[in-house]
């Protein structure tokens, strides 16, 4: 069972951290860098742990990901967290140039991904990242929908060489998955519901808004395949071609900027393997603002991240393929 | 297995000779190139290569060992000296420097870490993707607090530049540095106050650098950062440190070693014309030391002495040791010397005429002196081969004297690898203030060309008359160090005679490049460059009106 059977929320970066604590009994080389907010990213479960393994820098992130890259060039295995406003926000230089070239075994795993945020506005708001981290040669980009993906991807992270970008989200979310450890790949999309007349492909909270839209769409007599593609690069280009072939139509959706992230991936996919009409869901390349913890679905009503929004774009996706 | 572990063991004039290598390998690297940077190539040559040929634990033939000192550069734009301090080191073949910055290289314009990924675009030793300013130092914290966290004994070493001083990160890094206290990390500034759009201090001030740095939380040294004495002396201090990083402030010149490029913002990353390249590589081999020796002028403590030369920069403080014996006058000995080590930190060039050198050397290593030559007429092969030795064991340069009636002895031929100086003397040893003998000079050229054609890479030093007057006439004939008694000591004016010495030798220089210029066929080409330098001397080499003509 691929599924979670019982409908319940859990909290990614809480995963993150208990995963990280797991992590570094058994594997000494695991440390973790901050930047003053290991009690919002959940590292400080690690640092209560592993005290003299946990490095809080302050609030400088060049310098953060630079100590991380010299930690994993003396053999250590490095986690670098803090919001992703700031990471990639602050230092993508730092991440091509440090991290990427020489292709260091650093982790950046960051919270704070996306408009959900809330209350703190547009200024950490970071819909830009899966484009600038998914341009950099050596960088492979993770965005997991759930706490149980965050949890097993930390682990695989960990111990695959060579550097990571994984983007958690703030606010708890819906479990989708049960708890099977080979459930994640990367480079590998998972199909959480098959359907044979269009793909949605989501990452990230998305993802529970695709399997809504999808039902929401079958009452309607339209059976929709929903893939979750939180392996945003490297991309599982056949899976893509295959649901190009096998559906003829796909909408993406994303908690990030329509323009270079993951529909911008799966465009460049489809349009190289097997093309048919793409329709993207995401920030439609604006800036977020604030919005309280219990106006969030608003917030998110008012930019397009909505069922309702997937539902439409699957219509419209369907609406120019081939009849 | 060449680990190299330092004490004190300096070396100095192989550690000399080896940075004058690296200059002309990196020289030869950015004129074939036709871009990079001599400027910061050269202004950290000498930190670079007290590191590497000195200071650092590490390894050539196994550039990942476990245990080995880290070298992070992280003003990469030095890229040129230092491949070229990596390749005099062992890591690769210094021939390959010149692949310099072209397509299928791995001598990328800025190093990459080498890896098995990387194998086709980095080098061995290289151990961080620099380019991009301001980060190595972070890079170097991460590396400094692994190796605490593993126990390690292992030192990490950080080149930074003044104007990379501007990135916030640097500051960053300091004050992380100073929170985990890591008395494993020393960081050189080379201060060579140019950037790229012109001198630092114009641009975004940097001063009052040392005080920054100790408000950080750092202790500070500074030192003259092309003075390898004063950089082995701030490293040893710097290890003897505790629970605080170290920051070595290095006062440099930039392009220092070529006159014209020297602290000119317009050399931060300009190629010569590669029909130049010879020209310069004569004036990076053709440096040249003054060594003062103290015996000669008015009878006054030696430490007043030293002081008063040390002021005006000289190189070298030249020790001449008479027993009695092997030459009628008595100086002083050994024990003088160690008292006199305290009182600075100048290389001591201790010029043993004395009888059996072999039954008292130890006297002389264990009081610290940094260049040991005896005389040829004093010792058997056997015997200075074991002198010889001795010395290399404790990294002092063994040099052998031979008087003006004297030839090289043949057995010398085969010591020359380990051999840093050979004195000619040009007086009977014995008296300060003798008479320049010119008859030497025909010998001091045969015998310069002889050691040279049997692979002798170290220094001729002429030693007995040598003024203003006679000066050039020794340079021409191949000696490159100066032992100055009288000449310094003997009238009143010691700052006008050391400037006047330098004067000669710059002369003689000049002279030389200039002819060398000629024969190439770029006189007027070399002139236009060195216009600037060549003002004072034009007179002297007879190039006024030609001067004043180039424009």
């Amino acid at each position: 069972m691929l599924l979670s059977s019982e409908k319940k929320t859990a909290d990614m970066r809480g995963a993150y951290g208990d995963a990280l604590v797991e992590l570094g009994k058994d594997d000494s080389r695991i440390v973790c860098v901050g930047g003053d907010t290991t009690d919002s990213l959940k590292t400080k479960k690690f640092g209560d742990k592993y005290p003299e393994r946990m490095f809080n820098v302050g609030i400088a992130e060049a310098n953060l990901v630079s100590v991380a890259a010299g930690l994993s060039i003396a053999g250590k295995i490095a986690f670098a967290s803090t919001y992703a406003a700031f990471i990639p926000g602050r230092c993508v230089d730092q991440i091509r140039n440090t991290i990427c070239y020489p292709y260091l075994n650093v982790k950046l795993v960051v919270s704070h991904g996306g408009l959900t945020v809330g209350p703190d506005g547009a200024s950490h708001q970071q819909i830009e990242d899966i484009a600038s981290m998914r341009a950099i040669p050596n960088m492979r980009v993770l965005l997991p929908a759930d706490a149980v993906a965050v949890k097993h991807l930390i682990k695989i992270i960990a111990n695959t060489p060579g550097p990571f970008y994984m983007r958690l989200a703030r606010p708890s979310n819906e479990v989708i998955y049960s708890d099977q450890a080979d459930a994640f790949q990367i480079g590998r999309g998972n199909v959480l519901e098959d359907g044979s007349d269009a793909t949605i492909i989501a990452c990230g909270l998305m993802v529970s808004r695709a399997l809504e839209a999808a039902k929401a769409l079958h009452k309607k007599g339209v059976s929709c395949r929903v893939v979750d593609m939180f392996s945003i690069k490297p991309i599982d280009r056949d899976l893509i071609a295959k649901c190009a072939r096998e559906t003829g139509a796909i909408a993406t959706a994303e908690e990030h900027n329509i323009i270079g992230g993951l529909g911008g991936a799966v465009s460049e996919a489809v349009c190289e393997t097997y093309p048919v009409p793409v329709k993207r869901v995401g920030v439609r390349d604006t800036f977020g603002e604030s919005a309280r913890d219990e106006e969030i679905e608003t917030l998110l009503d008012n930019y397009g991240l909505t069922a309702t929004e997937i539902a439409r774009a699957v219509v419209d996706a369907r609406s120019r393929g081939k009849k | 297995m060449m680990i190299i572990v330092m004490g004190f063991n300096m070396r100095y004039l192989d550690l000399k000779r080896k940075v004058r290598d690296v200059r002309m390998w990196a020289i030869q690297g950015i004129a074939e190139a036709g871009s990079g940077h001599p400027g910061a190539s050269f202004s950290a040559a000498e930190i670079m290569g007290t590191l590497y040929f000195r200071r650092m634990k590490h390894d050539p033939a196994k550039p990942d060992w476990d245990e080995r000192d880290y070298f992070i550069n992280s003003k990469a734009h030095s890229a040129p000296g230092f491949y070229s301090t990596l390749a005099v080191a062992g890591y690769f073949q210094p021939e390959e420097v010149k692949t310099l910055r072209k397509l299928g290289s791995r001598l990328q314009g800025h190093p990459v870490r080498h890896s098995e990924r990387q194998k086709d675009h980095s080098v061995p030793g290289v151990e961080y993707s620099g380019g991009s300013e301001g980060i190595g130092l972070s890079v170097g914290i991460g590396i400094a607090l692994a190796s605490k966290l593993d126990g390690k004994k292992n030192r990490v070493f950080v080149l930074i530049g003044d104007g990379e001083s501007n990135e916030g990160q640097i500051w960053e890094a300091s004050m992380a540095a100073g929170k985990y206290k890591l008395d494993n990390l020393v960081a050189v500034l080379d201060r060579n106050r140019i950037q790229q759009d012109g001198f630092t201090e114009d641009i975004m001030p940097l001063d009052p650098a040392k005080d920054k740095w100790a408000a950080f939380n750092w202790q500070v040294f500074e030192v003259d950062g092309h003075r390898v004495e004063q950089l082995v002396d701030a490293l040893n201090k710097a290890s003897q440190v505790h629970d605080k990083p170290v920051m070595i402030v290095a006062n440099t010149v930039k392009g220092n070693g070529i006159r014209h490029m020297a602290n000119n913002p317009q050399w931060h990353g300009k190629a010569p014309p590669k029909r130049q390249t010879e020209v310069l590589l004569e004036e990076l081999e053709s440096e040249c030391l003054i060594a003062p020796s103290i015996i000669a002028g008015e009878r006054e403590n030696y430490e007043n002495k030293i002081r008063k030369v040390e002021r005006e920069g000289v190189d070298m403080i030249h020790l001449d040791v008479m027993d009695g014996r092997f030459v009628p006058n008595t100086t002083f000995f050994a024990d003088t010397i160690k008292k006199l080590r305290r009182s600075t930190s100048l290389p001591f060039d201790a010029h043993l005429m004395i009888e059996k050198p072999l039954e008292q050397v130890d006297e002389y290593i264990d009081a610290r002196c940094d260049v040991i030559t005896v005389h040829a007429e004093a010792c058997t092969e056997n015997e200075f081969k074991e002198i010889q030795d001795r010395l290399i064991a404790n990294g002092i340069s063994p040099g052998i004297a031979i008087n003006p009636e004297t030839d090289v002895p043949e057995w010398l031929y085969g010591c020359l690898h380990n051999l840093d100086v050979v004195i000619i003397m040009s007086v009977n040893p014995g008296f300060a203030g003798q008479k320049f003998m010119p008859e030497v000079l025909p010998k001091m050229v045969a015998v310069n060309k002889k050691l040279r054609e049997h692979g002798f890479k170290g220094y001729i030093e002429a030693d007995g008359g040598i003024d203003a007057t006679t000066l050039q006439q020794v340079y021409d004939a191949g000696a490159r160090i100066f032992v100055a008694g009288n000449a310094v000591y003997g009238g009143g004016d010691i700052h006008g005679a050391i400037i006047q010495l330098r004067h000669k030798a710059a002369v003689a220089l000049e002279g030389k490049l200039l002819n060398h210029a000629t024969q190439l066929g770029i006189r007027v080409d070399w002139m236009k460059a060195r216009k600037h330098i060549l003002i004072p001397y034009a007179n002297e080499l007879g190039i006024e009106e030609e001067l004043h003509a180039v424009k």
